[in-house]
C-alpha cells in the first residue's frame, strides 16, 4: 500500500476506513505523520493507483480529506501529489 | 420488581451493553482521536461507529451532524445557547421538560423573548394558537416530541412545516420518544434534535446527542481540545468536532451503540407497538377503577408510553411508596422536572403518580399493576370514609 489520506478529523478517517472496507479495498490505518497531518492522529494506507476509485467512493460518502500521498515509510520525503 | 420507570432511565439495558462497556474497558480502552497507536484507533471505531448506528437509526444522511453530548439536557443547552441572541423570539410550549424550560427562562434575562404557547389539559398543543404565535422575526420554536408527564405526543410533522414556512427553526426534544417512536429526521424536515442515550436507545447514562441539519450553524457551549486540528489555537468549525471538545464518554457511547443495535434489530415500530399496547391495556383497565383520575390522552395513539395518574384522595408520593413497598412496582411521582406540563394539566403543585413503559414489559405486569391499583382505591375510599 503506497498511499496514504489525511484527514481533518478522527469522524472522516474512521468512516473512510470502514467505506472502503466495505467496499473490497484494501486499507489500513496508521498513526499519521505529524509533518503530513498535523491532525487526528490517524492515516489511511491504501494503494496509490487505485486513488480515482478511491476518492470517488469517499466523495459519494460525504467524507471529508486533508489530502492524498505518496507512502514511503522511514523517509522525509513526503511530496505531496494530489 | 417491576420496573415502570423507563422515561427516568430504561432498565434492564441489553445484555450487549454490559458486554460493550466491559470490551471497552477490556480491550479498546485509549482515547478516540488522540492518537494512532492501536487501543486509540480502536476506541475511535467505537465512537464513530456508535454515530453510525444513531445517524441510520433517525435517517440522517451524514452521521457527522450526530454530534455526542452528556445528555438530553446538554443537547438543549448547546441548541438553545448556541442559536437564541438577545433580541431573538422563540416560542415552546406549557408541556416542556425543565431542560428546555430552564434555559429559555434564562435567556430571556440576556434579552431573549419568549412565548410559551398553552396547551390543552391532555398536553395537546392547540395548532391555530401556536400558529399565531410564531412572528416574522421569531428566530426557533422548540417543543418536546413527546410529553414526559401525560405521554402526549406532539404533532411534530406540522409544527415543522408551520416554522419552515415562515422561515423558523425547529429543535425538537426527543428524549423520551428515541428508540421507542420512529424518528426520520428528513422526512419530519427538522433542523435540530436533541436525545438521551439512556432512555429509549436502552444505553448508560452519560450519553446523548444532537442532531444539526446541515446549514444550521451554532456557537459551541464549550471550547478545548478535539484532536483534529491541533496546530491551531481556535476551535475548529467542522463537525463533530467542533461542539465535542473533551474526551468523549466512550464506554457509555460504546454501550449506546449495543442498545441502538438492538433497537434496530427489533425495529422502532415494534418497539412503539409494544408500548401503546401497554398503555392502551393500562388505560383500559385503569378508567374502570373507581377513584383513579387519568391524565393525558384518552387515545394510546396520541401517545408514547408514558401514563399519569392520581388516586384520589391520596398524596402521588404515599401511592409511590404503597406501589413500591407493598407491591414491589416502582414508579415516579411528584412533577418530574416539568413544573409547566403539571400546570397545563391541572396537577401542580401535588404532581402525579407515572408509570413509564418499556420494551422488557410486559402485558401480565401491567395487569398485576391494575390489581395492585384496584387495592390501592379500595383502602383509599375506606380511609377516606372513616376520617
Ligand atoms: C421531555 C424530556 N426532556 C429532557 C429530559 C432530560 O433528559 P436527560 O436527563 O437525559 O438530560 C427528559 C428526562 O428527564 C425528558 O423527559
Amino acid at each position: 500500500m503506497d498511499g496514504l489520506i489525511s484527514f481533518f478529523a478522527s469522524h472522516h478517517a474512521m468512516r473512510a476506513e470502514a467505506v472502503l472496507k466495505s467496499s473490497g479495498w484494501a486499507v489500513r490505518l496508521i498513526p499519521g505523520p505529524k509533518d503530513l497531518s498535523p491532525n487526528c492522529g490517524v492515516a489511511l494506507r491504501f494503494e496509490y493507483a487505485q486513488r480515482e476509485n478511491v476518492l470517488a467512493a469517499l466523495v459519494a460518502k460525504n467524507v471529508r480529506i486533508d489530502g492524498v500521498h505518496c507512502y514511503r515509510p522511514r523517509s522525509d520525503d513526503w511530496s505531496v501529489r494530489r | 420488581m417491576i420496573y415502570f420507570d423507563n422515561a427516568a432511565t430504561s432498565w434492564p439495558k441489553p445484555p450487549a451493553v454490559c458486554a460493550a462497556l466491559s470490551d471497552y474497558f477490556g480491550d479498546a480502552g485509549g482515547n478516540p482521536g488522540r492518537a494512532g497507536h492501536r487501543m486509540s484507533v480502536a476506541a475511535a471505531r467505537i465512537v464513530e461507529n456508535a454515530r453510525e448506528a444513531v445517524a441510520e437509526l433517525f435517517h440522517a444522511n451524514d452521521s457527522s451532524r450526530i454530534v455526542f453530548t452528556q445528555n438530553a439536557t446538554h443537547a438543549l443547552n448547546l441548541a438553545l445557547y448556541g442559536l437564541l441572541r438577545p433580541g431573538d423570539h422563540v416560542v415552546t410550549t406549557s408541556i416542556e421538560h425543565n431542560s428546555v424550560m430552564r434555559p429559555l427562562r434564562h435567556l430571556e434575562t440576556l434579552g431573549v423573548e419568549l412565548t410559551v404557547v398553552a396547551c390543552g389539559v391532555d398536553g395537546m398543543v392547540d395548532l391555530d394558537r401556536l400558529h399565531h404565535a410564531l412572528r416574522s422575526d421569531t428566530r426557533l420554536l422548540v417543543t418536546t416530541h413527546g410529553s414526559n408527564v401525560a405521554g402526549t405526543l406532539m404533532p411534530v410533522a406540522a409544527l415543522a412545516s408551520f416554522a419552515h414556512e415562515q422561515r423558523i427553526l425547529y429543535l425538537v426534544d426527543a428524549s423520551q420518544t428515541a428508540g421507542a417512536i420512529p424518528i426520520d429526521v428528513q422526512h419530519l424536515d427538522l433542523d435540530l434534535m436533541a436525545f438521551t442515550g439512556h432512555k429509549g436507545l436502552l444505553g448508560p447514562t452519560g450519553t446523548g446527542g444532537l442532531y444539526i441539519r446541515e446549514g444550521v450553524a451554532l456557537s459551541p457551549l464549550i471550547r478545548g481540545g478535539t484532536g483534529s486540528d491541533s496546530a491551531h489555537e481556535t476551535q475548529p468549525e467542522f463537525l463533530p468536532d467542533a461542539y465535542e471538545s473533551g474526551t468523549l464518554n466512550v464506554a457509555g457511547i460504546a454501550g449506546l451503540a449495543a442498545g441502538v443495535n438492538f433497537l434496530s434489530e427489533i425495529g422502532i415500530d415494534a418497539v412503539k407497538t409494544h408500548e401503546q399496547k401497554l398503555v392502551a391495556q393500562f388505560l383500559a383497565g385503569a378508567s374502570e377503577i373507581p377513584g383513579i383520575t387519568l391524565y393525558g390522552p384518552r387515545d394510546g395513539a396520541l401517545r408514547c408510553g408514558v401514563v399519569s395518574f392520581n388516586v384520589n384522595g391520596v398524596t402521588p408520593s404515599e401511592v409511590g411508596l404503597i406501589l413500591d413497598e407493598s407491591f414491589g412496582i416502582c414508579a415516579r411521582t411528584g412533577l418530574h422536572c416539568a413544573p409547566a406540563a403539571h400546570r397545563t394539566l391541572g396537577t401542580f403543585p401535588m404532581g402525579t403518580v407515572r408509570f413509564s413503559f418499556g420494551w422488557f414489559n410486559s402485558p401480565a405486569e401491567i395487569d398485576v399493576a391494575l390489581a395492585a391499583l384496584r387495592q390501592i382505591g379500595v383502602w383509599a375510599r375506606s380511609e377516606l370514609a372513616t376520617h
